[in-house]
């Protein structure tokens, strides 16, 4: 019911994350974060990696679970204020595709850091030289050994 | 003169050769015998699933998405940066700002919710709002402004930029003018009259100009009877609440117009949206209504009331009335149609939406349109059977409390409609008409062969074109400015995220020679701006569907 608005969508947060190109757009733009920080000379692929995430995970804690209500006035006489943009996708429906969407992208990008890590790993940090998964797990399995 | 109804116009009027004569069957094809009511078998279907609607809404590339939102997003970063630099002093502050003494109050308002307007609005605000001074007709005269501090304050260098190419304003035939001599009598009943009612409908408000008005319109439409009010919005946020309340069901398309939603949310009824002119997500939301009832009492609903618009203005499509009418005989359900924009526009003799697709008005339970389009005035009317019109007069909040419409602005309807269906002795009203539907078909036809994304009916006067990015949508309305031609253009939160457009809307009085320039500066803005992107380029000879007769000329 806002003023100007031609269509009867109370909050259009909650639509955003779903629109046609969204979801590429956003892999497009950590990609470009990722290739700007491998561009400068001082980090190294890990670093780059590492800072990737970082820099990934406070952005995205800063716009989805930091900051409260909408941009813009919306006619749902401020309930969606009190909410983040993580609580109002989809006006609060769980287990979404976009939720799940965001839910998946910081795991995968941690697990990108450690294969890409494999000759520092392998070189300083392993002294088995073993796959990473394996040697992953056998780092964890001296914690069960004593059982 | 194309006819799909099967209907043959006389004199102006368009009469139905297919209707009974007895008055109180208004259903077309039902006879009685022996007091049972039959609808008469016809070979095949209804006449009116012929006409063929071709419409189109293409979906742009995926590049031109991912720029659209990388548009959205360094704006807001950028905005974000702004704020920090006005929240911590080092720039300076144009906004309104709370009173330093009030500092530790509750804020009136929270700033976050001005964000988009404070950093990405304001940064092209002086492409809307544009103070005119002369009638909207074809050409009109904007006031040239200029700002010194990025759009934050106008101020007018006194100059005005005349005749400029007007394809913004709702003007469709043309009534919208300059005072001329044939609009005599409407300076007669301003002096008789005067400007002002002083009164609503119910007190001393109602005129023999109102009665005179009323019943030309329901003649004019082709139903029992009308009421007319002073104010478009007003009639539909006024009289939906008077025909529905609570324990009734309202299905309302998804992009109904601002006064349909507030009507139906001052009517206390549950409203249930169906995607735009979908007609199955409309028939599942019937059946679960019928099925289902009520949420948790499960009786049945009193009354199912479908809110649909005749030409969405937003999206250019028209309705899809045909199957929306078999699905409303099918589950018993009220149709209420809003012809804001499809009264006098679409139609052979411009009777709406129902002329159309050659449907009897009398199907359709309440029709509802405005003056302010076609008929260069301001004002709606109600319309359909007498018992629902009579009901209205009685209950209707805007007879009540509203003051009723203006003696000159009726007087200027009147004249408006007799001239369209011709009861002042010209064809004038016939030839604006068809002058409209040509100019559609001929600047739809261009736009789709240069390659732009168009959507809506083919036959809509209402043009939208796509512009997807909010740079492009400031750049494409201030060179047009440049060229001294008027466009509206929209962007979000009006319309979805990333589907900004500019919305053409032709009138009957643009000469072949203003759509010419209109188009060549469109083609230099397309190439210009890279707004081409249709990748359905239709082939330059048009293809012929129902039509029945042929233009040589074009």
């Amino acid at each position: 019911m806002n003023v100007g608005v031609a269509h009867s969508e109370v909050n259009p947060n909650t639509r955003v994350m779903n629109s046609r190109g969204m979801w590429l757009t956003y892999a497009l733009g950590v990609g470009l974060l990722h290739i700007v920080l491998l561009s400068i000379p001082f980090f190294s692929v890990p670093v780059a990696w590492t800072l990737t995430n970082i820099i990934h995970n406070l952005g995205m804690y800063v716009f989805l679970h930091a900051v409260k209500g909408t941009p813009f006035e919306t006619p749902d006489q401020g309930k969606a204020r009190l909410l983040t943009h993580w609580e109002q996708l989809d006006y609060g429906v769980q287990f979404t595709s976009s939720r799940k969407f965001f839910t998946i992208s910081p795991i995968i990008l941690v697990l990108q850091i450690v294969p890409t890590s494999f000759s520092l790993y392998m070189n300083v940090l392993s002294p088995t030289h073993l796959p990473p998964g394996q040697a992953l797990l056998s780092c964890f399995s001296q914690y069960f050994i004593h059982v | 003169m194309a006819n799909p109804g099967g209907g043959a116009v006389c004199n102006g009027i368009l009469h139905d050769h297919q209707k009974q004569s007895n008055g109180s069957q208004r259903q077309s094809g039902n006879c009685t015998k022996n007091g049972i009511v039959k609808e008469a078998q016809q070979n095949g279907k209804p006449h009116c699933y012929d006409k063929l609607i071709v419409e189109s809404f293409e979906e742009a590339p995926l590049h031109v998405m991912v720029f659209t939102y990388l548009g959205y997003g360094i704006g807001t970063l950028f905005g974000y940066l702004r704020d920090f630099l006005r929240n911590s002093g080092i720039e300076k502050c144009s906004a309104a700002v709370e009173r330093p003494e009030q500092k530790d109050f509750v804020p009136l308002y929270q700033d976050f919710e001005n964000f988009y307007t404070r950093n990405l609005y304001m940064r092209i605000r002086d492409n809307w709002n544009r103070p005119i001074c002369s009638a909207p007709g074809p050409l009109f005269d904007v006031m040239e402004r200029v700002s010194d501090d990025y759009n934050w304050t106008f101020r007018y260098t006194g100059r005005i930029i005349k005749d400029v190419i007007n394809i913004g304003s709702y003007n469709f035939l043309g009534l919208a003018v300059k005072y001329d001599e044939s609009m005599r009598t409407v300076k007669d009943v301003l002096e008789a009259y005067g400007s002002g009612v002083a009164s609503t409908r119910h007190e001393m408000g109602t005129l023999d100009k109102h009665k005179e008005l009323e019943d030309l319109v329901a003649k004019f439409l082709n139903v029992e009877a009308a009421m007319v009010f002073g104010m478009g919005f007003a009639t539909n946020s006024m009289n939906i609440p008077a025909l529905v309340g609570k324990g009734c069901l309202i299905l309302s398309d998804e992009l109904n117009h601002t006064s349909l939603v507030l009507g139906a949310r001052l009517s206390g009824a549950t409203i249930r949206v169906f995607k735009h002119n979908n007609i199955q997500s409309l028939e599942k939301l019937l059946r679960d209504a019928v099925i289902y009832g009520q949420p948790r009492t499960r009786r049945a609903w009193k009354k199912i009331l479908i809110l649909v618009e005749g030409i969405y203005s937003m999206e250019g499509s028209i309705l899809h009335l045909p199957q929306i009418l078999a699905l409303k005989k099918k589950y018993k359900a009220y149709l209420y149609i809003d012809e804001a924009h499809s009264i006098g526009a679409v139609g052979p003799t411009g009777r709406g939406v129902t002329e159309f697709f050659g449907i009897d008005p009398g199907d359709i339970d309440v029709l509802m349109g405005t003056f302010t389009k076609s008929f260069g005035a301001s004002g709606g009317y109600i319309a359909g059977r007498k018992d629902v019109v009579d009901y209205l007069r009685a209950h209707s909040h805007s007879a009540v409390y509203a003051t009723s419409m203006s003696p000159p602005i009726a007087e200027h309807i009147i004249r408006g409609m007799k001239l369209i269906m011709g009861l002042d002795g010209t064809t004038q009203g016939q030839q604006r008409i068809q002058q409209l539907a040509k100019n559609t078909r001929y600047f739809r036809q261009k736009l789709n062969e240069m390659g732009f994304i168009v959507y809506g009916n083919e036959h809509s006067p209402v043009i939208p074109v796509l512009l997807y990015m909010p740079s492009k949508v400031a750049a494409f309305a201030r060179h047009m400015l440049e060229r001294k031609i008027g466009v509206v253009v929209v962007g979000f939160p009006a319309t979805p995220l990333a589907e900004a457009r500019t919305r053409i809307c032709l009138s009957a009085a643009h000469t072949r020679e203003m759509l010419d320039k209109v188009l060549e500066a469109l083609d230099e803005m397309g190439d210009l701006l890279h707004l081409k992107y249709s990748r359905h380029r239709k082939s330059a000879r048009p293809e012929l569907y129902d039509e029945t007769s042929f233009e040589l000329d074009d």
